[in-house]
């Protein structure tokens, strides 16, 4: 259910649109629903669906497509290293797989026991040119070495906000 | 400049119109490309890269615009440096494109490898294999071996429901989207989409049931691999070892042409395997509904009867046919002499052919001389259609040609639900082709979606509806004189009438604003086309008829293709037993009956001077209980039919029928276009056509008719009834014209090969130069409007008839007896979802659960017709179609 609060957003977003494409609101809105509980639910998903005159397979398809959008729990922190062809080829790949391993989570990404991160390997984000790379829920981390990120870590765990450790990076 | 493009195409040249994609030009030269996505029926995607082709186009300098020449003073070609998809590309004047040449045969084998890099190549075991385009491209452009690392092929669950007729390999998809574009584009359901993506992606659907959609099953069809198929088919059969019959859809009227995939069987009895799509592009162009689809499975039901049964000390048992027939006769001979042919009487169920419903009348008029016949039970008890005679349809009628210019008025139908693809065909002229489709009803339809305007009247005010439209569009001036002159008499008395029914005046009545009604009165008259389709919400009223007659015939929209009525009839024969006069008070062509009219089906079934009754296909026991009271107090029944129904459970002697897919006939469809089918498979062994038993019992009776097959018998109708002249069998299954010839499979043409007819449609009064027609209007009953809930009875797809409830594999499609309430009103009466409620009216009360719906507006309440334990039949009646009612919570 939207509260009104969200409501008040999602008429917000809507004047955008003409009124016969409320369609085109299903990233917006789905960002709006997404902050519920980090990941959206099948009741999120009918919500936007319902709000949008849209169906619900194609509200599941848009969060398919797009890697911000999550089904699942995941951790209060969302690690997203870019793995792509052009970071790889400046090591982003092996990067990746260490700080998994670091984290204790295997080498192919997931949530750490504390449920405090989950990271995952993700197509580009744009920040080729700085890689290795990645983005901590909505900030940017870039040209980043095994300590800098451990340095990260250990900052958000000890409770630091993420603002106040982004704004090192 | 000129519309026609010349462009050469492999060294040939070919002319296509203007914007004709390479694609179809290739085609018309018979040089295939290669496709997967590309589907003519489908937009355009582009997605798959299998159809990339070299093109070219004539070279022009680029400051001067003079043509660029080579040595010898030809204008130099200058080609893309990259290829480009033939199915997205319009073709040019001057074009040169390159389909076998070196480049575009590396690419295609690259595409091939790369869509190849996970695919499980399991065609040994693919239903698809053999007729499969993945496997023939694959064969003939395809590279022998793969690189691709095997342990890296991406891996998804073998048999993935998509939903619970279809069943997704994902293994196999190549992402083409055709499924998903059928359901969004043609279908109007988008319950299928792509999740994720690159080698994640795959073919999903969330909707609730999962693949909700009436056409679930062409999905399958427009697949180019075997990643969708058909749960009752899997694993069925091989695609060569079938013959394929062609056959005609016995669901409901709309008469879509089939071909029905056999194959002997270990025991040497034919089996049928599957039944699929026949293109035929003035009907079913290339789609079945899954009630057509997969409704095959009561063919081969342990329930159907397979020899003659006789009742013997109150028990029916086994008999053979030379027992029962000469029992048969005897018993109506002595009613007969006792108490008066009259006292005998039959019904006919419309799913019988025109040759069965031709020899019911005349066993009835001409042996036993009794004009108590009727073919409406059920779905349409005591309905008078006399719009198809006068003003139906004109000949060359074709929706999938409908479009830009033209208006379709539908009144009263929910056709999603009535007739499936009819409403593709006319969802299809709107989002399509751009007709004007106004759906008029009394509640929302899925149609409203996609038709320009949406009005909703009262029910039972439709007739004044109609008026209205019909009196604004005198009042406007959009009357065709010359047309009336020519065709009608009349005009000048009805249009005192309709002084009546200014659109003011019937506003309030029936709920739409006058402004409503003059606009759809203006969109109609002025369109160049009109076609209005009227349905069972419209109401069983008489003026109705009349109105939308009259409507049709003064603003010309009759008597020429693409113009005209289409009542929408339950079942797939309703139509040919009007046109065969199975009706008490209409003869042979749907004459009027001189002197006193026989009884009507409810007539029979409710009084007592009936003593002995024949009913062929019908089953009226099932719908009330004064039927089956009066059934049971009957002196003789017989019974033909595939089951032991609940009539047939009364009768005195029971006899055995062939199923369509066992038999020949012929089914006139509610175009009143005149279709064959052809016998796929063997029946029980002592089963008989229904025409075969009829004329046995009139051999009884003293007849000597002497037919041999059902072509004889349709021999005799061209000669009885002249609408019927030209439907002589070798008529019916002439090939059609060229232009009509169906396309490769790869495209959008049909997998296997099978006769593909047209059929023939009878001509109306209204294209008859030597007959008028006599506009007469019936003045509707007083509507006085309740504020008590009105309960609505549609006709539904699923619904509890007996044929689906002998068919397993759609059975959780079926339709749980419950009724549907508004939002509003469940709120009011402080109900939930699954809450029980009593609904009466007139002493009769019935108690169901409530499902709410968003469909409904305030005020309705509906309850399918013909479903398990017939609750809309008990309360308003057989030949109603709405009633106002007390609704409370239970
Ligand atoms: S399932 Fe078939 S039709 Fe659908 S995208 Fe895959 S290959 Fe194409
Ligand atoms: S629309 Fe009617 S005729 Fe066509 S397949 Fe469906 S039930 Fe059969
Ligand atoms: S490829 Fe890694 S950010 Fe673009
Ligand atoms: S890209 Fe042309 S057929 Fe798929």
């Amino acid at each position: 259910m939207w509260s009104e609060k969200e409501r008040q957003e999602l008429d917000k977003i809507l004047e955008k649109y003409p009124p016969d494409r409320k369609m085109s609101a299903v990233l917006p809105a789905l960002y709006v629903v997404q902050r519920r509980k980090n990941y959206l639910t099948d009741d999120d998903i009918k919500d936007v669906a319902e709000a949008l005159d849209v169906t619900v397979t194609h509200v599941h398809s848009v969060i398919g497509f797009y890697t911000l959008f999550r089904k699942e729990p995941t951790g209060k922190y969302m690690v997203q290293v870019c793995t792509d062809l052009p970071c790889a080829l400046r090591g982003a790949e092996d990067f990746y797989h260490r700080l998994c391993e670091r984290m204790e989570i295997g080498s192919h990404g997931g949530t750490t026991d504390d449920d405090l991160f989950t990271v995952e390997g993700v197509v580009c984000i744009a920040a080729c040119d700085k890689a290795p790379c990645m983005q901590i829920n909505l900030e940017f981390f870039e040209s980043l070495t095994d300590d800098q990120i451990d340095e990260v870590i250990k900052r958000l765990r000890q409770g630091e906000s993420l603002t106040a450790v982004a704004a090192n990076y | 400049m000129s519309d026609q493009v010349t462009l050469t195409i492999d060294g040939k040249t070919v002319t296509v119109p203007k914007g004709t994609l390479i694609v179809e030009a290739a085609k018309q030269i018979e040089q295939e490309i290669p496709v997967f996505c590309y589907h003519g029926k489908l937009s355009q995607v582009g997605m798959c890269r299998m159809c990339l082709v070299e093109v070219g186009t004539p070279m022009f300098d680029r400051a001067t615009r003079e043509p660029v020449l080579d040595e010898n003073g030809v204008q130099k070609i200058g080609f893309f440096p990259k290829p480009m998809t033939a199915c997205t590309t319009p073709v040019s004047e001057g074009m040169v494109v390159k389909v076998d040449s070196g480049a575009a045969l590396d690419d295609r084998k690259a595409v091939l490898e790369f869509l190849l890099t996970s695919h499980p190549l399991d065609c040994p075991v693919c239903d698809k294999g053999g007729e499969c385009p993945l496997q023939d491209l694959t064969m003939k452009h395809g590279s022998g071996i793969s690189r691709f690392n095997y342990e890296e092929k991406q891996h998804f669950p073998k048999k993935y429901p998509l939903g619970d007729l279809i069943v997704l390999d994902m293994e196999r998809c190549v992402i083409c989207t055709r499924c998903i574009r059928f359901q969004s584009e043609i279908a109007h359901d988008p319950v299928l989409a792509i999740e994720n993506r690159g080698r994640h992606a795959h073919i999903v659907s969330y909707s609730d049931p999962p693949f909700d959609s009436h056409y679930s099953g062409n999905a399958t069809d427009v697949c180019p691999v075997g990643a969708l198929t058909t749960k009752d088919f899997r694993f069925g059969a091989r695609s060569w070892e079938m013959k394929n019959v062609p056959s005609i859809c016995n669901h409901c009227g709309v008469g879509c042409n089939t071909v029905l995939g056999t194959r002997k069987g270990g025991s040497g009895t034919g089996q049928l395997k599957r039944v699929m799509p026949r293109q035929n592009e003035t009907v079913n162009e290339l789609w079945i509904c899954d009630k057509g689809r997969f409704g095959h499975h009561f063919n081969e039901s342990p329930n159907r009867l397979t020899t003659p049964l006789i009742r013997q000390d109150g028990q029916l048992v086994e008999s053979t046919w030379a027992d029962v027939l000469p029992f048969i006769g005897e018993k109506i001979s002595s009613i007969k002499s006792a108490n008066g042919s009259t006292a005998l009487g039959g019904i006919a169920g419309a799913r019988l052919s025109n040759e069965d419903l031709y020899l019911f009348q005349k066993l009835f008029r001409q042996i036993i001389g009794s004009n108590n016949i009727d073919h409406r039970v059920g779905l349409n008890a005591n309905f008078e259609d006399t719009t198809a005679y006068t003003v139906g349809v004109g000949v060359g009628t074709d929706l999938s040609q409908v479009g830009k210019g033209s208006t379709i008025l539908v009144i009263g139908s929910d056709l999603d639900q009535e007739a499936p693809i009819l409403y593709i065909r006319v969802a299809g002229a709107s989002v399509k082709r751009s007709a004007h489709v106004i759906n008029i009803g009394g509640r929302r339809t899925k149609l409203d979606a996609q038709a320009q305007t949406s009005a909703y009247y009262q029910y039972g005010t439709a007739s004044y509806l109609v008026l209205g439209i019909l009196a604004s569009v005198v009042a406007q001036g959009l009357v065709n004189q010359e047309w009336i002159d020519r065709h009608a008499t009349g005009f000048s008395e009805i249009t005192k009438l309709l002084q009546d029914f200014a659109p003011d005046s019937v506003a309030d009545t029936t709920g739409v604003s006058s402004a409503e009604i003059e606009a759809i009165a203006k969109s109609y008259a002025e369109a160049e086309n009109g076609i209005i389709i009227f349905g069972h919400e419209a109401g069983n009223d008489p003026a109705l008829g009349a109105a939308i007659e009259a409507l049709a015939a003064v603003t010309g929209h009759a008597g020429k293709p693409n113009n005209g009525v289409i009542a929408v009839l339950p079942h797939a024969n309703s139509r040919g037993a009007a046109d065969m006069g199975v009706v008490p008070n209409r003869l042979l062509g749907y004459l009027p009956l001189e002197g006193e009219a026989g009884l009507s089906a409810e007539q029979m079934l409710s009084g007592n001077s009936i003593k002995g009754m024949i009913i062929a296909g019908a089953d009226p026991a099932s719908e009330s209980d004064t039927y089956r009271e009066c059934l049971q107090n009957l002196d003789f029944l017989v019974v033909q039919d595939l089951f032991l129904t609940e009539t047939a459970q009364l009768a005195d002697v029971v006899l055995p029928a062939k199923a369509v897919a066992e038999r020949d006939g012929t089914f006139t469809n509610l175009e009143r276009r005149v279709q064959t089918f052809d016998v796929g498979i063997d029946s029980p062994l002592l089963a008989w056509s229904d025409w075969l038993i009829l004329a046995a019992i009139a051999g009884q009776l003293g007849a000597d008719w002497g037919y041999a097959s059902a072509d004889g018998v349709m021999a005799e109708i061209t000669q009885e009834v002249p609408l019927y002249q030209n439907m002589a069998f070798e008529n019916l299954v002439a090939p059609v014209s060229l232009d009509r010839q169906t396309d490769h499979y790869i495209y959008e043409g049909m997998s296997f090969t099978a006769d593909v007819h047209e059929g023939i449609q009878w001509a109306t009064v209204a294209e008859n130069e030597q007959q008028k027609i006599t506009l007469q209007l019936v003045v509707p009953e007083n509507h006085t409007g309740s504020d008590e809930i009105t309960l609505v009875t549609p006709r539904i797809l699923y619904d509890g008839g007996r044929l689906l409830a002998e068919t397993d594999v759609v059975q959780s499609h079926v339709f749980q007896t419950r009724a549907l309430l508004s939002s509003v009103d469940a709120k009011k009466l402080g109900l939930n979802n699954g809450d029980s409620v009593t609904i009466s009216q007139n002493g009769t009360a019935v108690n169901l659960p409530i499902q709410i719906s968003r469909m409904l507006n305030e005020g309705t309440i509906l309850i399918p017709r013909n479903i398990e334990g017939r609750p809309a039949e008990r309360l308003v009646g057989s030949s109603d179609v709405h009633a106002s009612v007390k609704v409370k919570k239970s």
